[in-house]
């Protein structure tokens, strides 16, 4: 019974990390919302892990946060350089190539 | 039994089999290396971190061809409990991760030397995404996995966006990053919500577990577990409707880089992907099937309708990557039928691969030498290319050619393995791909034939009628040698001021470009006349037994 | 000696114009007399290799497969290097031999703008290998990759050498062929799964070998997937041909191509659709076939009038010509159709009837073009007052053509429509006999608008604009050796058709036996109730196969 509340935990989260996604135009809070979705992923992982009684879940979901903060590393350098040649990070200006 | 080895009882240390992760390990070795002289040396450095790390690449197959001859293809090796595996199928992969790497170095070098933007960097970024491929080629458990398409992945935005100061680049970066990061987000939750139903992250495990059958009471969470996945590297091979990213990111991103994209990155996520659909999800062929059926036949269709439109050649090139992708996919989606059938597919999808990867690394190779001269990727500065550059216009030919499927370069084969594999299947689904494909393989023909015909029946270009007598004073261009097409309008004012070096005149190919459009073309005709040089290579099971 | 015979002899005549074409890759452009020499060095070569080893071809056994060759190619799917010739392919490699020496003599001092002999020639010569190969090929995967290896030259040859449309002809062509080849693919694939080797005695089941699929290793698939199968085979084969609906892009590549383009296409690349039929379809599935033949009757005869008609609308020579090419398949389709070795032997025959004498018309109006600049008929007028000798071929090609009894189009045509009186036995004969009439109204029609062209062209007093035109010359030297080949041997073949018969008629025979444990395909075809027949022929090889 207790591994729902988490799943369902996680489910809602998934789901504002994809809506986040989809709808922000600041490229920061994009970011922001992909790390929602992640902390699903480990929430799910170590709830996981913990009801099939293996630590293989609680391993994945370092993994995935140490993973996740290289990417996010990368990811603000990236908008850093957009920043200073555009002075916005709104995604939604990014468009010069098209067709 | 795993609270045991976390446990206080003591650290084991589990067994490593060295030889087999040699290759691995020399490239990690080769990377460390150019780091290190990139801080020794710096500037100094230019001219021989290129051919370092070409060198390097050659070094790495080194170790592959002792474990071929170590016979690794008749018995695999299996380490840390199955989670990776040296199998033929991982080390053919791994051979052709390196080899396409080579050529993408050579391609790179004048490139990046003669560019604004030079830095050692680009090779140790280029490196380590290479070494996340190679992991790949053995990962066998969602952890190395996802291990390795986050090490093959995050190097490359950070080259997609290499010229800093060019917007578009910047543009490429931005997309790729945001669209890279949320597909692998969306692949977790899947992968997480697997872990969950088979109680392991290992593939062979999650196949073998009862939570995964068909008739398993938690047959939604597993739906929805294969499709997030499917959906995740549906991204990274840029298959429809999951490519958006790709035309945008190609165009913008430096030409070598584009290509490795094309080639390496798109080659990474489908072994990613016939690792999944063999060992992990194998039961599970009516989930996968019909999802990898469609994505086939939409990314074939879409891919080719959108390229036909196309005025930039790279763009072009991005959605027939997208409709190539969709060749690729197909194979995959009737594999379930039977076990015979999977071999087929497996042969067929890896012969594609190599066949591909020969031909579109070529094709760039060509854009890139065009596009010195022409600085502009339009697909008009192709007119009349046979008169103007006539070694180019025949050696374009022979790529457009194998895109296209038609005898006698390489890329006829291809596409006949994959149909093979789907007409092998003799179920009604496969007999309806195969025809969607025929069509499709016509289809294609508009728009690579269109580059032929103005390569060869057009008047030449006028504008680059005018580039070529600048040649002469390149030196002092202040564009800078960047020979890309999306360098053509360049947004920055900043030029920095080129140091002093030794540059090759825009009318004559440097050396390496050579060597790599020479590799490739030959590449290509060899692979469509003698076909078994390939097929012998590409005849390996990813079925084959896994112990324990 | 025997290793040439029964090795790379044929191996050699295949690739010898490859080298030629990759000898003249290296040599640079403006040695424009070395690399004339070497194209047509290497095509001669090819032909003198060709002849010499065709000279111990041994007629008595002309429905064998002769000159083989068996090596592995593509391991993994079983396919191989398989080469050999019988009577069916002896003349079409002759003809094929024969017509691109001429073309390259015929273009030495001429070549069409924009020139560039370097590249015309080479794609010349790669064409001939393709050709050749596509002839001698006995492996269903090695004829396919030379079938489609004259499809990039032949592109090329009419995109840079051709007329005002060439961009929107040469593309046409291109995917026509294109897409009908894809799904012939498809088809070959899906036999290649169904077929078993086995029974035509091979070790393995699998085969790409056309002499088992030929030879009974198909008799046991079911008649449905049968059909299928044809049904791609035909849109690949049909294509090239062209069949009826399928022929509109010979119109217009014939008319942008250059010269030399044409001839080529009418010679040989037009044999390449119709000798699929009779090598591959119709032996591989003579079940198929029989179940199509009405289908391909009809669009045959369709083929024959429409052609007709097409050709009394049309106002530009070329054009014209190629739409009685058009109506000339058809015959040879009507041909194929009756599945009868008497209608298959006419159709052979016609085959090379119509490359010579076609081919030659296609010379001929490529030789007035250059003399008039124009092929619009009604500018055009006394061929005959001002260059008498071309206006005489023209005569003779017209009366080849149009079938008169003594020249080789005769025994193209009527043997045909004479088949088609007494189709094989399976078949409707109420409906092929109807199909008869037509073909017979069809060839009054191809006499009518023969003679019209040739009454425009030829007749009457030339046009003032061309009266005193000093371009307008009779037959010069390079003309006459190129012309004369072809000219005499539309004389001789219709002379002496045993000539050609003798070949012919063994292999022809050979290829609709189709052998099988349960009796041939030969005798269900002649039987009333063939359908029964080949229905009980499957039963008992599967029973067989069963124990």
């Amino acid at each position: 019974m207790w591994l729902n509340q988490f799943l369902v935990l996680s489910a809602v989260l998934f789901s504002i990390g994809v809506y986040g996604v989809l709808a922000r135009r600041n490229g920061v809070l994009v970011l922001m919302s992909i790390e929602l979705i992640l902390n699903a992923v480990n929430i799910n992982l170590v709830a996981f892990g913990s009801y099939v009684q293996t630590v293989v879940g609680e391993v994945f979901a370092l993994f995935v946060i140490t993973v996740a903060a290289a990417e996010v590393g990368v990811g603000l350098a990236i908008l850093l350089l957009l920043y200073r040649n555009r002075r916005s990070v709104d995604i939604h200006d990014v468009d010069m190539m098209k067709g | 039994m795993a609270l045991d080895v976390l446990g206080v009882v003591g650290f084991i240390r589990p067994h490593i089999d060295w030889h087999a992760l040699a290759p691995e390990l020399t490239l990690l070795g080769v990377g460390a290396l150019l780091t290190t002289l990139d801080v020794l040396l710096a500037e100094r450095g230019r001219n021989i971190t290129p051919v370092l790390a070409g060198l390097g690449m050659l070094g790495v197959l080194v170790p592959i061809f002792t474990l071929l001859a170590a016979g690794v293809v008749g018995e695999p090796r299996v380490l840390f409990g199955g989670a990776y595996v040296v199998d033929g199928f991982a080390l053919l992969l791994k051979g052709l991760f390196v080899a396409a790497g080579y050529v993408v170095i050579l391609m790179s070098t004048h490139y990046v030397a003669e560019g604004d933007y030079w830095g050692n960097e680009y090779y140790g970024l280029m490196l380590s995404s290479l070494l996340g491929m190679v992991v790949m080629s053995s990962a066998r458990d969602l952890i190395s996995i996802f291990v390795a398409l986050e090490l093959l992945s995050i190097p490359a935005y950070l080259l997609a966006t290499w010229r800093k100061r060019d917007l578009r680049s910047n543009e490429a970066g931005v997309k790729y990053y945001l669209m890279g990061v949320f597909a692998s987000a969306i692949m977790l939750y899947g992968m997480s919500l697997l872990f969950g139903v088979s109680g392991s992250t290992i593939l062979s495990e999650i196949s073998a577990s009862p939570g995964l059958s068909s008739g398993s009471a938690s047959s939604a969470v597993v739906i929805l577990g294969v499709v997030f996945v499917i959906v995740g590297f549906a991204f990274k091979v840029s298959a429809f409707p999951f490519h958006t990213w790709a035309p945008d990111v190609y165009e913008g991103s430096p030409t070598p880089i584009t290509a490795f994209l094309s080639v390496a990155s798109k080659t990474a996520g489908f072994v990613a992907l016939m690792a999944l659909v063999y060992v992990g999800f194998w039961e599970r062929s009516n989930v996968y099937g019909p999802l990898l059926w469609f994505l086939a036949a939409a990314s074939m269709t879409a891919g080719n309708l959108m390229a036909l439109r196309q005025k930039n050649i790279v763009r072009l090139m991005a959605y027939s990557g997208v409709a190539q992708a969709g060749f690729m996919i197909a194979p995959l989606a009737i594999a379930g039928s039977s076990t015979l059938a999977a071999d087929d597919a497996t042969s067929a999808v890896l012969t594609y691969l190599v066949i591909y990867a020969a031909m579109n690394l070529g094709t760039f190779a060509v854009i890139m030498s065009v596009a010195r001269r022409t600085r502009t990727g339009d697909v008009a500065s192709y007119n009349g290319l046979f008169r103007t550059f006539p070694a180019m216009a025949v050696v374009m030919t022979i790529f457009l050619a194998s895109l296209a499927g038609i005898p006698p370069a390489g890329g006829w084969f291809a596409k006949f393995v994959v149909f093979k594999a789907l007409v092998s299947a003799d179920n009604a689904s496969g007999y309806v791909l195969a025809a969607v494909a025929a069509v499709n393989a016509v289809i294609a023909v508009g728009y690579y034939g269109k580059i032929a015909a103005r390569m060869w029946f057009e008047k030449p270009w006028a504008a680059s009628a005018e580039a070529v007598p600048e040649v002469a004073s390149v030196g002092v261009s202040e564009e800078g040698a960047s020979p890309d097409p999306a360098a053509a309008a360049p947004l920055s004012d900043s030029t920095q001021p080129i140091p002093a070096m030794v540059r090759t005149p825009l009318n004559l190919l440097p050396f390496s470009l050579r060597a790599a459009l020479t590799i490739t073309s030959l590449a290509t005709l060899v692979f469509g006349i003698l076909p078994f040089t390939v097929s012998t290579l590409t005849d390996v099971s990813l079925l084959s037994p896994f112990p324990g | 000696m025997q290793d040439f015979l029964n090795g790379w002899g044929l191996t050699l005549v295949t690739f010898v114009p490859m080298l030629g074409a990759l000898v003249l890759l290296a040599i640079p452009k403006r040695n424009e007399w070395s690399l004339k020499v070497v194209a047509l060095g290497s095509s001669l070569l090819a032909a003198l290799i060709g002849v010499f080893l065709l000279s111990w071809f041994d007629t008595s056994r002309a429905g064998d497969l002769q000159f083989v060759v068996d090596k592995p190619w593509i391991e993994t799917i079983n396919s191989r290097y398989i080469m050999g010739i019988d009577g069916i392919s002896l003349p079409l490699i002759l003809l094929t031999l024969l017509v691109v020496p001429l073309c390259i003599v015929y273009s030495f001092d001429h070549f069409p703008e924009p020139r560039n002999p370097k590249s015309f020639l080479t794609l010349l010569l790669i064409l001939q290998t393709g050709m050749v190969g596509t002839f001698v090929a006995q492996d269903l995967i090695l004829f396919f990759v030379f079938f489609e290896i004259v499809l990039l030259p032949m592109y090329f040859m009419i995109g840079v050498w051709g007329g005002e449309n060439r961009r929107y002809a040469s593309i046409k062509f291109f995917l026509y062929t294109l897409f009908g080849s894809a799904l012939m693919l498809i088809s070959f694939l899906a036999m290649f799964f169904l077929a078993d080797g086995t029974l035509a005695g091979l070790d393995a089941v699998r085969t790409f070998d056309m002499r088992a699929l030929s030879g009974g290793a198909t008799a046991a698939i079911a008649r449905t997937s049968q059909v299928w199968i044809f049904a791609g085979m035909f849109l690949g084969f049909g294509v090239k041909v062209p069949m009826f609906p399928f022929h509109t892009w010979l119109p217009d590549a014939h008319t942008e191509a250059p010269t030399v383009g044409s001839v080529i296409l009418a010679a040989v690349l037009l044999k390449l659709g119709t000798y699929g039929f009779v090598r591959v379809a119709v032996p591989m599935l003579p079940e198929a076939a029989a179940a199509w033949a009405p289908v391909i009757g009809l669009l045959a005869v369709i083929g024959i009038i429409y052609g007709a008609l097409g050709c009394l609308a049309q106002r530009d020579m070329k054009r014209l010509i190629a739409f009685s090419s058009v109506a000339h398949m058809g015959f040879v389709m009507l041909g194929i159709a009756t599945l009868t070795p008497f209608g298959v032997n006419a159709a052979v025959f016609g085959m090379v009837a119509h490359g010579l004498i076609t081919g030659m018309l296609f010379f001929l109006a490529g030789s007035m073009k250059e003399r008039y600049h124009t092929l619009e008929m009604s500018r055009l007028g006394g061929l005959l007052k001002q260059a008498p000798r071309m206006g005489w071929m023209l005569g003779f090609c017209v009366m080849a053509s149009l079938g008169l009894p003594g020249l080789a189009g005769f025994w193209g045509e009527f043997p045909a429509i004479l088949a088609s009186y007494s189709p094989a036995a399976i078949l409707h004969q109420g409906v092929f006999r109807a199909y008869m009439v037509i073909a017979a109204v069809g060839t009054v029609l191809a006499a009518g608008y023969l003679l019209w062209m040739l009454q425009k062209t030829a007749f009457g007093k030339a046009r003032k604009e061309f009266a005193n035109s000093p371009d307008i010359k009779d037959v010069k030297r390079h003309e006459y050796i190129s012309w004369a080949p072809l000219l005499v041997l539309i004389v001789v073949l219709g002379f002496y058709p045993r000539l050609l018969h003798e070949a012919t008629d063994p292999a022809v025979r050979e290829s609709l036996e189709v052998p099988s444990i349960a009796g041939s395909a030969q005798d269900c075809l002649d039987s009333d109730d063939g359908w029964t027949c080949f229905d009980e022929r499957r039963t008992e090889i599967k029973q067989t196969q069963g124990n």
